[in-house]
């Protein structure tokens, strides 16, 4: 039998094909503007570690206005992280008791009052001190 | 009710690839007179039966259960018999090719014997230690048991979720969400005693390990099964048996 | 027929997985902190907070986790993503280059807490 199957070949820009995979893209991708801040903060330590006015040149630079869009864009990337980070934890985290399997709503609502709760009490921390 | 315009024909544009003439697939359009309950499929076999008898493309059951007639239509997989020539009346016009990411035969048939050889590597089927006899009876189940696998029991073969996987079109000896779902549907089964002899094919780059989560399988799945959350358990799975290895207690393997 | 050889990738998943964890729960409100709250003054406030916290053993090992498990969860993305991009490279490099860099930032980050 002569047989000459067509390979379909993937083209490296397949992600942008349609809307589900453009936003796993977007998925991933959020995860640049975070390691830049994980950086970010390890340069703070370090500046820490120079002393009371360098680290407060840090903290300038934090704060300036290029400094908070950056930090905009950090908090929205995380933001949306966590989005679809909650939307998948109910697939791979299956609780049972016995017969008793937790609904999927729970196990993501769990995760959503525990963010609040970290959320206020970290920015309780911050502000009081 | 609203009122859609109704036409008498909707335009098909169709994939062709006939392997001893052409080199690479190209487009064929056809006109074809429409009908609210009338199927992708349907107007498949109005094509074939009227307008252009070399046609081909794989169907049998018509009604969603024998997994046969799964193309791409507008870029989406979706199996034919389930898709109706009503939804696509705003956009006006249907495309339909061979499922992504396998290799075309010809026309829309799709080579899926790379796929079926996937599913039987998994050992699809309940591996006992020791077979008890007829007499001793039935193996029990509660329907609790049942339960931890019976959605990933549902699963027909179609393909559409290799052709929704980017992993799969990426590296084609990646097992696939279909065959990783359906060894997690008989690691979790009360009645099976094989998971150790499925678990080196899930621990493997080939197995779990390649799948991103990027969930579109579970999207496309005709059928409920959500492949991706099979896979992403079978990974916590692995990453346990990972461990147990570590400590000498995987059963060597 | 294909070889099945067992992969290593759990443990890059387990440190992706709890990195996933931070970068959720935390890295928002942080950077909201970071970015907005914490002005700094001549009174030096926002210094001594921090040194102090990070004086305590918990405020260390805190702080440690945060940064080194929001490194390898954020470079396991990039590494896969790469793959995903048909972006090519030598395998053992690219993993050298990707959890390399985590695992000597984490280091880093490790010796500055010890000297604070």
């Amino acid at each position: 039998m002569n047989r000459k199957p067509y390979q379909q070949p993937q083209a490296a820009t397949w992600w942008f094909k349609n809307h589900f995979y453009r936003f796993y893209m977007l998925r991933e991708a959020s995860s640049v503007p975070v390691f830049l801040y994980a950086v970010w903060l390890l340069l703070g330590l370090f500046r820490l570690n120079q002393g009371a006015l360098e680290f407060n040149a840090w903290l300038a630079l934090n704060t300036s206005g290029v400094g908070q869009i950056l930090h905009l864009v950090v908090i929205a990337a995380a933001l949306l992280h966590a989005y679809t980070w909650f939307q998948l934890t109910p697939k791979i985290l299956v609780l049972r008791f016995g017969n008793f399997r937790v609904p999927d709503e729970w196990v993501m609502g769990g995760h959503y009052v525990t963010w609040v709760l970290v959320t206020i009490g970290m920015l309780w921390l911050a502000i009081t001190g | 009710m609203s009122t859609v315009h109704v036409p008498s024909t909707i335009k098909i544009t169709v994939q062709r690839y006939r392997p001893e003439l052409d080199d690479k697939p190209w487009q064929q359009a056809f006109e074809v007179p429409y009908h609210f309950d009338l199927s992708v499929l349907e107007s498949l076999n109005y094509i074939k039966d009227n307008l252009d008898s070399s046609l081909s493309f794989r169907w049998s059951c018509r009604m969603a259960i024998c997994g046969s007639c799964g193309f791409m239509i507008n870029g989406v997989p979706k199996l034919g018999c389930k898709t109706f020539l009503r939804d696509y009346l705003e956009q006006g016009h249907i495309t339909i090719a061979a499922l992504d990411n396998f290799p075309i035969e010809k026309d829309l048939v799709a080579d899926i014997s790379g796929f079926v050889e996937k599913l039987e590597t998994v050992k699809p089927y309940l591996i006992r230690k020791q077979e008890k006899p007829l007499s001793e009876g039935e193996y029990l189940q509660t329907p609790a048991e049942v339960a931890r696998y019976k959605q990933f029991s549902q699963c027909i073969n179609c393909g559409l979720c290799y052709a929704a996987c980017p992993q799969f079109g990426r590296n084609p000896e990646f097992l696939g969400p279909a065959a990783l779902a359906l060894a997690y549907r008989y690691n979790k089964d009360s009645r099976d005693q094989g998971s150790s002899e499925r678990m080196p094919f899930l621990n493997s780059e080939q197995g779990v390990w390649s799948c991103t989560f990027v969930g579109y399988c579970s999207e496309v799945c005709p059928k409920h099964v959500d492949p991706a959350a099979a896979i992403n358990q079978g990974k916590l799975d692995s990453t346990l048996d990972y461990g147990l290895n570590l400590i000498g207690m995987a059963g060597g393997k | 027929m294909n070889t099945f050889k067992r992969s290593n990738e759990p443990i890059a998943w387990s440190l992706f997985g709890a990195g996933g964890m931070v970068v959720a729960f935390i890295i928002p409100v942080l950077a909201i902190i970071t970015g907005f709250l914490f002005v700094p003054d001549s009174s030096l406030r926002v210094y001594e907070l921090i040194d102090s916290w990070l004086s305590h053993w918990i405020g260390k090992v805190g702080l440690f986790l945060i940064i080194s498990l929001t490194l390898y969860h954020t470079v396991h993305r990039v590494y896969h993503g790469l793959h995903d991009l048909h972006v090519k490279g030598n395998d053992v490099l690219m993993l050298v280059l990707f959890y390399g860099t985590a695992t000597v930032l984490s280091v880093v980050c490790a010796a500055w807490l010890l000297v604070i």
